[in-house]
């Protein structure tokens, strides 16, 4: 095998401006693109991490109000569980004052009817008394006099 | 074994079979490289694309090592470009070959009554055949990057690569200079050895007739395999070249 010094040139040549070729229209705008991408990784990556620190924040945000809203939940609920049973107090214990007044103005009507019945009675077994004193002394007295003798005597009666 | 079609032209002699091979390859090159790159996307990368980039990466891992990637990108294109076109280079010779059988004196393609007599009257002239399958391509190939490398070297810190010829003791600038020089040498020689001798077992496989194509098959798709090893090692030293010149005195862990 000889060797053809013509060949080794255009080689060199040939390879360089191969070089010139691939480096200006191939490799070029390849590596324009990988920087790019590299780029665009780059900057997606930031973009996740700050998406993923702001679901964190409103993660922590959505939480505390739930935690919030629960307390209060049960405060409401606390306070009504407590506003009923002061309210069904109130109403037995009006009830009762109720059912005590109406018992007591009861037995003050019973006191004065039974009072009235007395003294109906009395002013009728004075009469009675008077018609039969009158029939049985036949002695004629007035009525006036009668009855203060016979209130004298029954209140004695009634003393004993 | 095969004539090369060889006119002398104003007194200097070229090699037709060689210079195709080049035009060829060169060719092939640069259209895969301009399709790989036809629809260039940022987000949706083609297979092709995608391929290109792997081959990127890989020549860039080589000497990433060593270098910042700014300072690298260009040495990633001549990486890339040496190994595409070696690569390809290699695999030209394996598909078919295209041979003339020349039985009379062909002045102009430096057949004469002398070399036809040595032939038995039948000189056979190989058109086709893988530019690095000649020595005097590879040898093209290893001078670029010879001459790359010490200028590099004598760029980026002149005083230690100077230096570096005399190491350990002046004594030894004889043995330097020749580690110097069978760089390129080798670099040369492996890759034509190499491809040549594939070359030539496929053309002995060709006169077995029909008996050699199992062997062809076998052999084929090593030769496939070796291309792609050679043209690796080929760019994998030239990286490595690079990045020795490279070296500087204050990084202890890279100077040898």
């Amino acid at each position: 095998m000889d060797i053809v010094m013509s060949s080794t040139l255009i080689t060199i040549i040939a390879f360089l401006l191969l070089l010139w070729l691939l480096n200006k229209y191939a490799f070029g705008p390849l590596f324009g693109v990988m920087e790019k991408r590299r780029e665009l990784i780059k900057e997606q990556m930031n973009a996740a991490e700050t998406s993923r620190n702001a679901a964190e924040a409103s993660m922590a945000e959505q939480k505390a109000a739930l935690d919030e809203a629960r307390k209060e939940a049960y405060a409401i609920l606390e306070q009504a569980r407590a506003t009923s049973s002061k309210q069904a107090d109130e109403i037995v214990t009006s009830a009762k004052n109720e059912a005590a007044r109406l018992k007591d103005e009861a037995l003050k009507d019973i006191e004065s009817e039974k009072n009235k019945a007395i003294s109906a009675l009395r002013t009728e077994v004075g009469g009675i008394s008077v018609q039969i004193a009158s029939k049985i002394i036949e002695k004629q007295v007035d009525e006036k006099s009668q009855e203060e003798i016979v209130n004298k005597y029954l209140k004695e009666v009634g003393s004993k | 074994m095969h004539l090369f079609p060889i006119v002398e032209f104003m007194g200097i002699r070229f090699d037709l079979s060689a210079i195709i091979a080049i035009v060829v390859t060169s060719i092939i090159v640069l259209v895969l490289a301009r399709l790989s790159v036809r629809n260039l996307s940022v987000e949706n990368p083609s297979k092709m694309q995608n391929f290109m980039e792997w081959i990127i990466e890989f020549v860039h891992s080589t000497i990433a090592s060593t270098m910042p990637f700014e300072k690298a990108k260009k040495f990633v294109s001549l990486g890339m470009t040496i190994i595409v076109f070696i690569f390809v280079g290699n695999l030209l010779g394996l598909p078919f070959q295209i041979v003339t059988e020349a039985t009379t004196e062909i002045e102009w393609l430096g057949i004469t009554q002398a070399v036809l007599d040595s032939h038995d009257g039948h000189a056979h002239i190989a058109w086709w055949k893988s530019p690095t399958a000649d020595l005097s391509v590879t040898a093209g190939l290893a001078l670029v990057v010879f001459i790359i490398v010490h200028s590099l070297g004598l760029k980026w810190n002149k005083k230690h690569y100077l230096k570096h010829y005399f190491e350990p003791y002046p004594i030894f600038f004889p043995i330097n200079l020749i580690e110097t020089l069978a760089k390129p040498l080798t670099l040369a020689l492996r890759l034509y050895a190499n491809i040549l001798a594939g070359e030539i077992l496929i053309t002995t496989i060709l006169m077995l007739g029909g008996w050699g194509v199992p062997f062809m098959m076998v052999w084929q798709g090593f030769s496939i395999f070796v291309g792609a090893i050679q043209a690796f090692l080929f760019t994998i030293l030239t990286m490595v070249y690079i990045s020795q010149a490279a070296v500087h005195e204050d990084d202890p862990a890279l100077s040898h």
